[in-house]
């Protein structure tokens, strides 16, 4: 009888411990994905390089292709700079396509704003950032490409 | 040829200045769905389209639901996926409406004009009537148009689930600068 109660008492304090640790490493986990927040661009590897009139192309192209390449994925674009579109916090940075009117459109990382703010249409840049993918605007009747978290890589 | 370029620079300013559409490509919405047991729901999308037309009324807001940009990747993630706003499915969220009695005011003199928007709000695949103040500054031709509003996710068809975690009728929040 004593040995039975000793049993027991030792299967509860096992049970215990297992279920401390599973709930210290479920509420790790959810803390560090609660917690967790994206990089900064700056340091992020580039998966593609491209100039913007090519990555305007490939959209105009075929969407669907351009979108299961690029979408989400950190990409590099060179090119002269068409528009600048700046607010008191914000800053945006634009490539054209003078035909269609299609476009990419970058937006940046709140601590790369000030560098962004420099640039001017005409400017020849590369431009890091997040590829959001694409919409066809009913307004525009143009391609818009669009990028968050970017960071200015190069004013040539 | 100076007296042309200078003509046509000038024809060029004054229709910019005095066209009656007016538009951006970097307006901003900002989702917030944040509640007293979440502050992480909530993001910014800062290229957003947006066209006024002063004389008409008409007002027009297209936003690609990929480019709000959340400070937490699960929460991007989750925003993205197809039980919520399925944006690999319906990219785009767009907002066409607009000002009420637009003959009311003068939007070609500078001044601050409170205004009602009344129009239809498209996301995933439902459509919902909408109907927001907004505050528009005219200054030199250029506008200011600013706008606080909330939607019920699940006349979207967007279920938030009971936990209490994400609101269930998040604040919208515009503003752009039409040019």
């Amino acid at each position: 009888m004593i040995h039975k109660s000793a049993n027991k008492k030792g299967w509860v304090k096992k049970a215990l411990i297992a279920l401390l640790f599973i709930s210290l490493l479920g509420g790790g986990a959810f803390w560090y994905i609660m917690n967790q927040t994206f990089d900064d661009t700056a340091s992020a590897e580039s998966a593609f390089t491209v100039s913007a009139q090519d990555l305007i192309n490939a959209y105009q192209t075929n969407d669907s292709l351009a979108n299961a390449t690029y979408r989400e994925q950190i990409i590099t674009v060179q090119g002269k700079v068409t528009e600048v579109e700046a607010a008191d916090t914000t800053v945006n940075i634009k490539f054209t396509d003078p035909v269609t009117g299609s476009y990419l459109i970058f937006d940046f990382q709140s601590q790369h704003v000030a560098d962004a703010k420099v640039v001017q249409a005409g400017d020849s840049v590369a431009i890091k950032g997040s590829c959001s993918g694409n919409i066809y605007s009913q307004l525009r009747r143009a391609h818009m490409i669009s990028f968050k978290r970017s960071v200015l890589v190069t004013k040539f | 040829m100076k007296k042309t370029v200078l003509v046509l620079s000038l024809i060029a300013f004054t229709s910019v200045l005095f066209a009656q559409t007016k538009k951006t490509t970097s307006a901003t919405v900002a989702f917030d769905a944040t509640t007293a047991l979440d502050a992480l729901p909530k993001a910014e999308n800062k290229t957003v389209i947006a066209e006024i037309d002063t004389k008409t009324g008409q007002v027009g807001f297209e936003a690609a639901v990929k480019n709000f940009a959340f400070t937490n990747p699960t929460i991007q993630s989750h925003f993205n996926e197809e039980r919520w706003l399925n944006s690999d499915k319906y990219p785009a969220f767009t907002f066409m409406g607009k000002i009420t009695d637009v003959t009311k005011y003068n939007f070609s003199k500078n001044g601050v004009y409170n205004v009602t928007v009344t129009g239809q709000m498209t996301i995933k695949d439902k459509t919902n009537n909408v109907t927001a103040p907004a505050t528009i500054e005219v200054k030199n031709g250029a506008l200011t148009a600013t706008a606080s509003f909330t939607i019920v996710l699940a006349d979207y068809g967007v279920q938030v689930g009971n936990s209490g975690k994400i609101a269930g009728e998040p604040k919208i929040t515009v503003s752009a600068e039409l040019k």
